[in-house]
């Protein structure tokens, strides 16, 4: 059975109009990235990466951060053409959100972090900049750089999430008695419950951490 | 606060139409370039086109996103790979039980992804910023150490030995552009990362005109890091 696509249908299948929805959607996270920075909430990424952007506030060095989230970006602009599915949690959420105004802060070039406007319009151009060259790349590099590559960093990322959870155990432990013991409970009974150990420790310790 | 509001709205619909239009997007790869995630198009498929189940589902991640905003200002990922694809594709199925017509359809996913992404947004920011700021202090003193042990040292030697796993040649390259990068820039994993894609492409297709761009690219990388550390070292 033939079904009839509709104008808007066809029209946003087409290759030009990735580029203008990738830069829609980074306008969005880099306006995140601003919202977290001006008033403290609003990052499109995980709470690790929201928080090494605080800390990285608070100490000051943004180039560390800057450069992981940059790597995370040039490895999936690769990876994406290739597969036809970009990342957008590599590639946007870490590589546009993270690490490029990381860059931007640590060079001292605060204007597309600190004002609204400017950082839509830089999230923007960016975006469309890159959904360009991955329609061109798309285009011109179908073989070359092999996905395997992007397998093994896709496997490291996933083992990345289960280590936060221990991590914060012990942190918690570090702070006081009562985060600390609100983590253990909170974890044990989350892995009982086959819940994400993360959650009931980052949980547990801030009701016992609160009350003691 | 209605500043936050006003921008979460904007914000939210931005991410929500397009990540939506991205995931549908997908169900066309690889002729036509999406953007989303090979678990998202897994989960959006498990689901099997009943509206409950992408609502249930969304919902479940929702209690995470909450959970991650109100710790530390970051509303997690679940949110564009996870919240938004699926309930903007359970509204649609709510009228249209056809998949073909609703769920892979980018135009009718951008519409209702756009809703989606302000109602889910300006929820999470504004749950945030109303939380006791006793709360946050905690939060932060507890999340800060271990996000910056994760940073360093347990990145870098998860990636290092994930590339060590992976056979000799992206063994080598990726430690020998982890170390640079640590000694210039002061975290290995940059370097791991663009040591595992050229180690890996050499590994399967031997010396071609991508390791070669890509080895250029490492290196000027690792020079203009280096002649900044330099320069803001003296």
């Amino acid at each position: 059975m033939e079904k009839k696509k509709s104008k808007m249908e066809e029209l946003l299948l087409k290759n030009w109009s990735f580029p203008i929805l990738l830069a829609l959607l980074c306008a969005g996270v880099w306006g995140g990235t601003h919202m977290l920075y001006v008033h403290g909430s609003g990052m499109f990424n995980d709470l690790l990466a929201a928080q090494m952007f605080v800390s990285a506030d608070s100490a000051g060095d943004f180039m560390t951060l800057g450069l992981f989230g940059l790597g995370y970006l040039i490895a999936r602009m690769l990876e994406g053409p290739l597969v036809g599915v970009l990342d957008i949690g590599g590639s946007v959420a870490t590589g546009v959100g993270l690490g490029l105004p990381s860059l931007c802060l640590a060079f001292g070039f605060t204007l597309p972090v600190e004002n609204f406007a400017v950082a839509l319009i830089f999230g923007g151009v960016i975006g469309y900049a890159l959904g360009a060259l991955i329609i061109v790349m798309k285009n011109s590099m179908k073989e070359g750089v092999t996905a395997s590559g992007a397998n093994i960093m896709m496997g490291a990322g996933n083992a990345l999430g289960s280590y936060l959870g221990p991590l914060v155990i012990l942190s918690a432990c570090n702070y006081s008695i009562g985060a600390g013991i609100g983590a253990l409970v909170g974890a044990v009974l989350f892995y009982k419950f086959d819940k994400p150990i993360t959650g009931g420790a980052i949980l547990g310790s801030m009701i016992l951490g609160l009350i003691f | 606060m209605e500043l936050i509001i006003i921008k979460s709205i904007i914000v939210g619909a931005l991410v929500g139409g397009a990540a939506a239009a991205g995931a549908a997007r997908m169900f066309h790869a690889p002729k036509v370039q999406s953007m989303g995630s090979f678990r998202t198009i897994g989960e959006l498929n498990a689901c099997k086109g009943d509206p409950i189940s992408h609502f249930t589902f969304g919902l479940g991640f929702l209690f995470n996103a909450t959970a991650s905003t109100v710790a530390c200002g970051g509303l997690s990922q679940e949110v564009h790979h996870r919240i938004i694809p699926n309930w903007a594709a359970g509204i649609l199925l709510l009228k249209n039980k056809n998949v073909e017509e609703t769920m892979h359809n980018p135009w009718k996913m951008l519409i209702s992804g756009t809703f989606v992404g302000i109602v889910v947004v300006v929820f999470l920011n504004t749950v945030a910023s109303i939380i006791p700021e006793s709360l946050s202090t905690v939060a932060s003193g507890v999340l800060g150490p271990a996000a910056d042990w994760m940073l360093s040292p347990v990145m870098p030697l998860i990636f290092w030995l994930a590339a060590i796993d992976a056979g000799k040649s992206t063994g080598i390259t990726a430690t020998i552009t982890g170390i640079l990068a640590a000694l210039f820039i002061g975290n290995a994993v940059p370097g791991l990362v663009l040591g595992i894609l050229i180690g890996a492409t050499i590994e399967e297709k031997g010396f071609n005109k991508a390791v070669f761009i890509m080895m250029i690219l490492t290196a000027i990388l690792l020079a203009f890091s280096g002649y900044f550390t330099l320069v803001l070292m003296a």
